[in-house]
This record gives structure tokens, sequence and C-alpha cells, in this order.
């Protein structure tokens, strides 16, 4: 049989159609391929392992409930070794090579700061929970989300702790050598002195420095009435909280969130030492003062214990961040698709999402999602089931 | 403070310096500057930790435990990482493969271990002190290595024959003396120091992965202060390198200390290329 030419463009039209038809159909199906960068070893990997077993329990229970219309989430993971070089490669192959549709994390702000500008050129949405303050900026990164506080949110409450609660007014504040350090220390100092309180001690210290006793004694002899810290490594922190017990040096210990993990807990030499340890912490994971937590947070406890989900070596907040993150990306897909601009025009006018961690809110102009109020000062000594007591000072 | 410079400052002193005595005990017997003198330390804090926290044995075993890996390790690097390059030592193909090895080595504790710092026992059951075991426990350790290599170098006829090797190596070979077996030994003590180093300053240091590159970093600053292969010298300049960045911590501190022991490090080099107790290599016209 002959076939005119114009019936094979109509054959071939009509070919390419039902191919193009058909090809959304199978794809309806396909798993959604989700990029996840977090530290999960290196020395900065306490916070990754917290959050992952978040991560990991929320894409299951995303998955097991019939994923987003149908189609489950993948997690591509690439763990980033504490190292901004890894988590760039990492960042570059989930984009370019896997194509994924979001990234989740990095979770270590000194990785973030390389992969950030990245993934803005490859126009990925993202969600991280890292401070550094420049991790966000809806000009220059317009699909990157916060769902945690900045650095002058974490700052502002440790400061105001020091100045406000304690009325301590000379204050030494140290850091590990890091890129979250370094810019920790260099946001807090001036924030300090605007509240009025005179920083006589400053420095950036390597983290594998044994022995911090000259640190600490140029600290005492220059007057410090309390020493706010800002690493998230355990053996740093933990040589600083040893170094205060052997001087049997009364002065408050005021400052990042590791202070009070199990990591650094089974470095001290002594359990006593912990005392007058006041870590960074959030409300919504936190014992209230009649020793009761949140109904919403009571209810994630029961989740986390029926997944038999580990929590003596880890911080609740952890977890319970890492939990929201994927359910928050799954709110945005499964209301209005699964493309780039489609999950971005959704998080721009998310308001309050329920959050474990938190209520999260961003608009166009503000991507910083985690409200002020939320974030408090709690006794590291009292970690029970990876939650604190809010700090003396704190009301219900 | 001054008290608290020298007591600190001698400790650490004492760990690179044993770390130096383990770089040249390795480069006596073959010529061979190889970087897996840090990652003895580390292995003996780490498996100190791993053997007497975490496995439950009593101190006496983990320790005898950990000098018999430390030796096993130097003998794995001899055959493994230095062997194979000694026809070639004028490339120095040794940096890359002793490099090699000790990374694979961290990478493996790494993994096997963890990244975070763990706890090392404390190994005598005694009231804390300012002159405590984290202090004395690097000093007694570093003085029972240099008075036994003494011994064994001065007194006995395998220490004669491990000079004889270090002196001349074809002479030694040509006077019948067992080349390979020797430098074999060679680095199995040089494995049984660098674990003592790390698992006598384990308190210090903790049981940490990422000890080994600070080791392998400071613990060389001694031996090119001290000069190549003098143990005495290494000793010496692993104090004075305690004390200076000791002093520099107090004085300057943070980051600012680092770049203060490095700027009198090259200065020192800089006058002396030899190192402070080296003798200056004569050149034949």
């Amino acid at each position: 049989m002959s076939m005119t030419r114009r019936q094979a463009l109509a054959s071939a039209g009509a070919a390419a159609i039902a191919g193009g038809l058909a090809k959304p159909a199978i794809a309806a199906k396909d798993p959604i391929p989700v990029g996840y960068l977090p530290a999960l070893t290196g020395p900065s990997s306490s916070t990754g392992i917290g959050i992952n077993r978040g991560i990991q329990l929320a894409v299951q229970e995303i998955n097991a409930a019939g994923g987003i219309d149908g189609r489950q989430i993948e997690l591509i993971t690439r763990d980033t070794q504490s190292d901004p070089t890894k988590a760039v490669n990492g960042a570059a192959e989930l984009t370019r090579g896997q194509k994924v549709s979001v990234v989740f994390g990095p979770v270590n702000s000194g990785e973030s700061l390389a992969v950030v500008p990245l993934l803005a050129r490859t126009n990925t949405p993202q969600v991280h929970p890292c401070w550094v303050d420049s991790l966000t900026d809806t000009q220059k990164y317009p699909m990157c989300f916060r769902n945690a506080p900045t650095n002058q949110q974490i700052g502002g409450a440790a400061n105001r702790y020091v100045v406000e609660v304690l009325k301590r007014k000379k204050v030494a504040v140290i850091s590990d050598t890091t890129g979250y350090g370094t810019a920790s220390v260099n946001a807090y100092v001036p924030m300090l002195k605007a509240k009025g309180a005179e920083v006589v001690y400053q420095g950036n210290v390597d983290a594998a420095n044994p022995d911090l006793k000259a640190e600490l004694l140029r600290m005492q002899s220059a007057g410090a009435e309390a020493i706010m810290p800002w690493s998230v490594n355990a053996g740093f922190l933990s040589r600083i909280i040893n170094t205060r017990g052997q001087m049997e040096w009364d002065v408050p210990i005021v400052g990042q969130t590791t202070l009070g993990s199990g990591q650094t807990k089974a470095l001290l030499e002594k359990p006593e030492y912990w005392a007058k340890v006041y870590p960074n912490n959030f409300r919504t994971v936190c014992y209230a003062p009649g020793g009761k937590l949140p109904d919403r947070t009571i209810a994630f406890l029961d989740r986390l214990k029926s997944a038999k989900i580990d929590m003596g070596d880890t911080l609740l907040w952890w977890i319970a961040l890492g939990y929201d993150s994927p359910r928050m990306i799954a709110e945005a897909m499964r209301n209005v698709g699964t493309e780039p601009e489609q999950v971005v025009s959704y998080l721009n006018k998310l308001k309050e999402f329920p959050g474990v961690y938190g209520d999260i809110s961003f608009t166009p102009d503000q991507h910083n999602g985690y409200p002020d109020d939320e974030v408090v000062m709690v006794e590291a000594n009292s970690l029970k089931d990876g939650a604190f007591n809010l700090a003396p000072g704190y009301s219900a | 403070m001054v008290e608290s410079i020298v007591l600190s400052g001698v400790a650490i002193g004492c760990i690179y310096g044993l770390i130096g005595v383990t770089y040249n005990v390795m480069f006596t017997a073959s010529r061979v500057f190889s970087f897996t003198a840090g990652t003895l330390g580390m292995l003996g804090g780490v498996l100190g930790s791993l053997f007497i926290v975490r496995m439950g044995m009593p101190v006496v075993v983990g320790f005898l435990l950990v000098l018999a890996v430390g030796a096993l390790f130097g003998i794995v690097t001899e055959i493994v990482a230095v062997r194979p390059v000694l026809k070639s030592l004028d490339q120095h193909l040794y940096v890359l493969s002793t490099l090699a090895l000790a990374l694979m080595v961290q990478q493996f504790t790494a993994i096997e271990w963890g990244t975070e710092s763990r706890p090392f026992p404390r190994l005598f059951d005694i009231a804390r002190g300012r002159f405590d075991q984290q202090f004395w426990l690097p000093m007694l350790a570093c003085a029972a290595v240099i008075v036994s290599l003494e011994l064994l170098y001065r007194h006995t006829l395998i220490g004669r024959a491990f000079l004889a090797i270090a002196e001349d190596t074809y002479a030694a070979r040509a006077l019948g003396l067992p080349e390979r077996s020797l430098r074999m030994a060679s680095y199995a003590l040089a494995g049984v120091i660098g674990a003592l180093a790390g698992f006598a300053g384990g308190e210090m240091l903790l049981a940490f992965f990422g000890n080994a590159p600070l080791l392998t970093f400071y613990g060389f600053v001694p031996v090119a202060l001290g000069g190549m292969g003098n143990n005495r010298g290494s000793v010496v300049g692993g104090l004075l390198l305690g004390l200076f960045q000791q002093t520099a911590n107090f004085l300057v501190g943070g980051i600012f200390a680092s770049v203060a022991v490095f700027t009198v490090f090259i200065i020192v080099l800089l006058a002396r290329p030899e190192g402070l107790a080296g003798a200056a290599l004569q050149r034949r016209v």
C-alpha cells in the first residue's frame, strides 16, 4: 500500500502525540527524586546523625501512606563527611546527574556556604537548617529556604540570657575554626556589645587542640563572667567544660546546642561539670517548668518510640527538625506539583506549617521561617529522652 | 599560669617527642620517613579506649594488646609501604606509599570507630590533682622509652646491630647481619613506641581518629628541630615545641598560636637546616 507524504506526516504526528500523551502516565508513577546532603560522618556529624533519623522516619511515613499522589519519595543521599568540598561534589551530582526535584541540606553551615550558591545556579529548590545568616537571600538565592533559626536568632537568645537573665556583663566568646564557628563569633560579638556587654576575650581555636587551659586562663584573667562557646564539635566543647571544672571556676557556659548533646556528656570527666551549662534549644522540644512537653511533641515522641528510634545519643530537636523537612516539601508537592517553580511558589506563601520543631512561615521576601520566641536556653544536665528543662528564668 | 604552661607543655611535648622518636626509629633502619607515625599515635588512643572502655578488658591486658597491635602495624608498614620502594629511595616514593597507608587506616578507623571524640579511660583509680596522671603518664612513657632505647642501643647485641644497619646498610649486610629482619624489628619497635605515645596521651588527646594528622604533623617538627635520626634531639625538640606552643596559647591564643609556632619553626630551619642538634652534612668533593 502506498502512502502519500501528507499521510506519512499525519501518522508521524499522531505517533508523536500518542507518545507525548503516554509519557506523563508513566512518569506519574515514577518516584520523586529528592536530594539529601547530610554530614553522616566527619567531625561535625553529630547534628547530621540526629537529623537523619527524623528525615528517614518522615520519608518512610510519607511513602507508607501512599507517597505524593501515588508517587514515592526517593531519597538520594550523599554523605558530605563534614567536608565542604565533598558537599559541593554531592550537590553537583544530585542536580546534574540525578536531576533531583529538591535538596535537603547540607546540615552544617560550613558545607552550606559552599553549596547554596551552586544550587541557586541550577535552579533547584533547597531547604536547609543551617544558621549562618548569609545562607538565605531572596535576591541571590530565591529558591533557598531555611526551616531553622538564623545565627541572629540563636545568638540573640543566648546573648539575652547572659546579659538580661544572668546579669553578666563581661563575656568570653570562643569558637573552633570552622566556617560556622568563625561566622558565629563575628556575628555575636557586635550583638553582645550592642546589648551593653563587654567582650573581654574573643578567639577562634583549632578544635583538635588537646589543652584549652591556656584559653580559659586568658578568659579568667580578663575578668570573664560567662563563657559563650560556638562549635558543634563535642570534643572541643567537652574540653572547655572539663577545663572550667578542673579550674574550679564558677562561671556559666552559655551557647551552642551541642553543649547538651550525649557525645559531649560522654566526654565529661565528672557529671557535675555539666552544671551551669546552658545550651540553646527550642521551646517546642523542651520540658516546661511543670515537666511537660507540648502535646504535638508528646505525640511525636510516641511515634519515635514505636519506630524504635534511638534518642540516647542525640537531641530531640535534631530529629524533629529532620522529621519536619520532608513533610513540608510533601505538603507543597501535594498542593501544587513537583516542578521547582511550583514548590517555590507554594513555600513563598507558607504560613505556620505545623512542624514538631516549630511553626514555619515564609514570604517572598523572607526565607527565614523559624519564629523568634521559640529559641530558648536550657539546662544541659537535665537531658532526658533528648529533651531538656528550660533554663532558670524562663516561664512556661 | 607558669605551672600550667609547664605541666601541659611538657606533657604534650613528650607525646610529640615520642612520635618524633617513632619517625626516627623507622628512619634509621630504612632511611625512610614513614608518615604512619601519627597514625600509630592515633591507634594507641583509639584501641586503648576500644579494649578497655568498650570491651571491658583490664587495663594491663588492654595496654599490652595496644602495644602488640602497634608492633603489628609497624611490621605491616614495613612490608606494604616501605619495602617495595626501598630500591628507589632517591625518588621519595615512600612519601606517597606511607601517606596512603596512613590515610587508609585513618579512614578505616573513622568508619569503624566513628568520627566523634570518645572518652579514654582513667588508667589509675586515683583522685585528680594538679599533677594529674594525664600529665605525668606521657612524661613517664617518654622517659621510659629514652632510657630503654639507650640501654638497647648501647648495651645489647641486637641494639648494636640496629645501629650498624643505620650507619651503613651495605657494610652491615656484607658482615652477615640479617638486614631485612632487623628492619622489620625496627618497624615493630617503632610501632610499639608510637602506640605507647597515643596510649599515654589518651586522656589529653581523647580517642579520636583526627589525632592522626595532628600527630603526624606536630610529631615531625621535633624530628626536624632535633636532627633526623637523633632520638634525644627529638625529645628535646618535642619538649621545646610543647612548651612554646602552650606559651603561645597563653600569650596570643587561638589560631595565632599555631601561626607563632610555625613561624618560629621556619626561622629555626632557615638558620639551622640540619636542626638544632643535628650535624651539618659533609659533602665529599
